[in-house]
């Protein structure tokens, strides 16, 4: 699938978009470029790509607004380019629905690796949530009705906000949460700033989940932004 | 200095001597001074010692000088019997006054004390306040210090960091073809053309980062009063071709006309360092103005003694309020937001280098609009050069510039 896949690049860089637009050319996928998040947004209704790949700061209409704009009218993947010092408004983008970020400087192959990943997350993700009762995604196995979780043919029993957080990292494996999503998501908005539930619930799944909670394989930590999960170890 | 019982015992010394002293200056005059003069006298004994050393010295004051009185003075001379009830007034007078002016002096003492003491308070809280207060100052200077290292940082790695991520991503994408690396997609099939491209943009971005260093070397050059001229005595019109010839690459989009005051005196400066600025102005001319618009290259006779040079544009123009900040270092209206148009960015060292050139020089540079209000006109001003200076002579010359 992520072969012929379209993708859309939008930075002010006009260097780097030339380097992005053979790299990825080269690689099979079908380019375009935009200078800015505006034209970006333009080329992306006209277009439909299957990625965006965007800076953060740019003139007429940054990234973050771009993701905002985005994400209120489709689930395209969005991988944020950013540089260190960015780090606030790189949390604000993920906020709003980027998926992923690459920092700069940053070689082909690690842009590439999540360019298939997010990718192949969107061609796994089913058209609309319908009444979904097992979820089954490498080694977790989870029945919803019966809120039993199996990993790797182990059972584990979890408390409620435990099976709910679980429940939530597997359905965005692969993608970059921030603290503020989980904790709006699992726990509601008002406990958005409330980081350190997040740190007990985590350090708890991970000791049951986890063969060594210490260096965690399932869910990893993503430094000042979030966790990303990964259900296979 | 005496302690406060060494002072009390002085006190009673002179309490003695002094009543001594006036009974013996007195008494020899006799019965030509009648008895309340004396006591008057004796009186202003016991004040002074009163007031002076409190009340127990003026209390001992008053029974000696009752008893010299009434012994000296009083009849019957020679005794220390009191016939009249009068002379018993006079004692009583005497203890009085000693009481009343020694406790009269104590409560003074006590209230200068008191003031002194409180004084003494504010001035020692007065020292801390302002203590207190330049500490925070201090620190506030530091914190905004901070704040603006910090910001300038964050330039200059954006600057350094744009760069690297191209050099970076072709080097990769390179690299990958090199090793037919497949790694999960499909294999790289670079063309020549891509090739090519991706060397070129590696080629142009190192350039690039070493413009940007040079830049980086300059101005902290500049900054530190370590810019050294090499000043020549050259003419304007030289200056003028050689940059004209190095920007001919960027100028090629563009009209350049002049307007070059005929027979120019010779000026000594440091002509690659003034041809510096002008490539800069000129640069930032065709940057900021659309191609085919005319680019007017001006330069006059001024003041006594003083050559104009001036590059006016016909493109956006700055906004007032920016004409002076874009000449700090790291300036730059788009990123810094104010003029939010798809121009290019440059790396906000340019201006702030010919500022310190310009101003090394002992000239000034300024903001104003073009001709007819439209574009922008960056005018420089150069003194022709010292008149003590031989001509032809080259000296190196250190300045230091504060900001």
């Amino acid at each position: 699938m992520t072969e012929g896949a379209r993708i859309l690049v939008v930075d002010d860089e006009p260097q780097l978009t030339r380097v992005l637009r053979t790299g990825l050319k080269s690689r099979g996928y079908d380019v375009r470029v935009a200078a800015d998040g505006l034209s970006g947004f333009e080329i992306f209704n006209d277009w439909h790509p299957n990625l965006v790949i965007t800076d953060l700061a740019m003139p007429n209409m940054d990234g973050l607004e771009l993701c905002r704009r985005l994400r209120s009218i489709s689930q395209v993947p969005i991988i944020i380019l950013s540089a260190k010092g960015e780090e606030r408004i790189k949390v604000e983008a993920l906020d709003v629905g980027a998926d992923d970020f690459v920092t700069k400087p940053f070689g082909i192959d690690e842009l590439l690796a999540r360019l298939r990943a997010a990718l192949r997350r969107s061609a796994l993700q089913p058209p609309t949530q319908t009444t979904q009762t097992v979820l089954d995604s490498g080694d977790f196995h989870v029945d919803l009705e019966t809120r039993s979780v199996t990993v790797a043919g182990k059972e584990v029993h979890l408390t409620p906000k435990e099976f709910d957080l679980l429940v939530y990292f597997i359905k965005h494996s692969g993608k970059v949460l921030t603290h503020r999503t989980l904790l709006a998501a699992v726990w509601g908005g008002d406990y958005v700033e409330q980081d350190q539930y997040l740190r007990v619930f985590v350090g708890n799944l991970r000791k049951k989940l986890e063969n060594n909670p210490a260096s965690p394989r399932y869910i990893l930590t993503e430094p000042w932004v979030g966790y990303r999960f990964d259900p296979i170890e | 200095m005496l302690s406060d019982h060494d002072q009390k015992w002085i006190g009673y010394v002179v309490a003695g001597i002094s009543v001594a002293l006036t009974t013996t200056v007195l008494k020899p005059l006799g019965t030509h001074i009648n008895a309340t003069t004396v006591a008057l006298a004796l009186l202003l004994n016991v004040l002074f010692i009163a007031t002076r050393w409190g009340s127990l010295p003026a209390l001992f004051a008053s029974v000696v000088a009752m008893l010299c009185f009434n012994f000296f003075f009083l009849p019957p001379f020679g005794t220390l019997t009191i016939a009249a009830p009068d002379n018993w007034i006079a004692l009583t007078a005497f203890l009085a006054t000693a009481i009343t002016a020694g406790q009269l002096s104590a409560r003074a003492k006590r209230r200068a004390e008191e003031a002194e003491s409180g004084r003494q308070e504010i001035e020692r809280l007065y020292a801390e306040l302002r203590d207190a207060f330049e500490r925070a100052s201090h620190a506030e200077a530091l914190r905004q210090s901070e704040k603006l290292k910090s910001a300038l940082l964050d330039a200059v790695t954006h600057d350094l960091r744009t760069p690297l991520t191209s050099i970076k991503a072709s080097i990769t994408t390179l690299l990958d073809e090199a090793k037919e690396r497949f790694d999960g997609d499909a294999p790289v099939i670079l063309d020549h053309e891509s090739r090519i491209e991706m060397m070129e943009v590696i080629d142009q971005e190192s350039d690039r980062l070493n413009r940007f260093i040079g830049g980086l070397i300059e101005l902290a050059r500049i900054e530190a009063g370590e810019l050294q001229l090499r000043r020549h005595w050259g003419s304007i019109d030289d200056i003028l071709s050689t940059t004209l010839e190095r920007a001919a690459t960027i100028t090629k989009d563009h009209t350049i006309e002049f307007e070059i005051e005929s027979e120019l005196p010779v000026v000594r400066v440091d002509e690659r360092a003034v041809s510096e600025v002008v490539y800069t102005l000129i640069e930032n001319a065709t940057k900021y103005s659309p191609p085919g618009t005319v680019i007017r290259l001006i330069a006059q006779r001024a003041a006594e003694g003083v050559i104009r040079m001036a590059v006016e544009d016909q493109g956006p123009g700055i906004p007032s309020h920016l004409r002076k900040r874009v000449f700090d270092k790291f300036f730059r209206a788009i990123r810094d937001g104010d003029i939010g148009k798809d121009e290019p960015s440059g790396s906000g060292m340019g201006l702030a280098i010919a500022k310190g050139i310009i101003e090394a020089h002992g000239g000034e540079i300024w903001i104003e609009p073009g001709t007819d209000d439209k574009g922008v006109r960056v005018v420089f001003t150069l003194p022709i050069g010292d008149d003590e200076a031989e001509p032809m002579r080259t000296r190196v010359q250190r300045v230091t510039l504060t900001k």
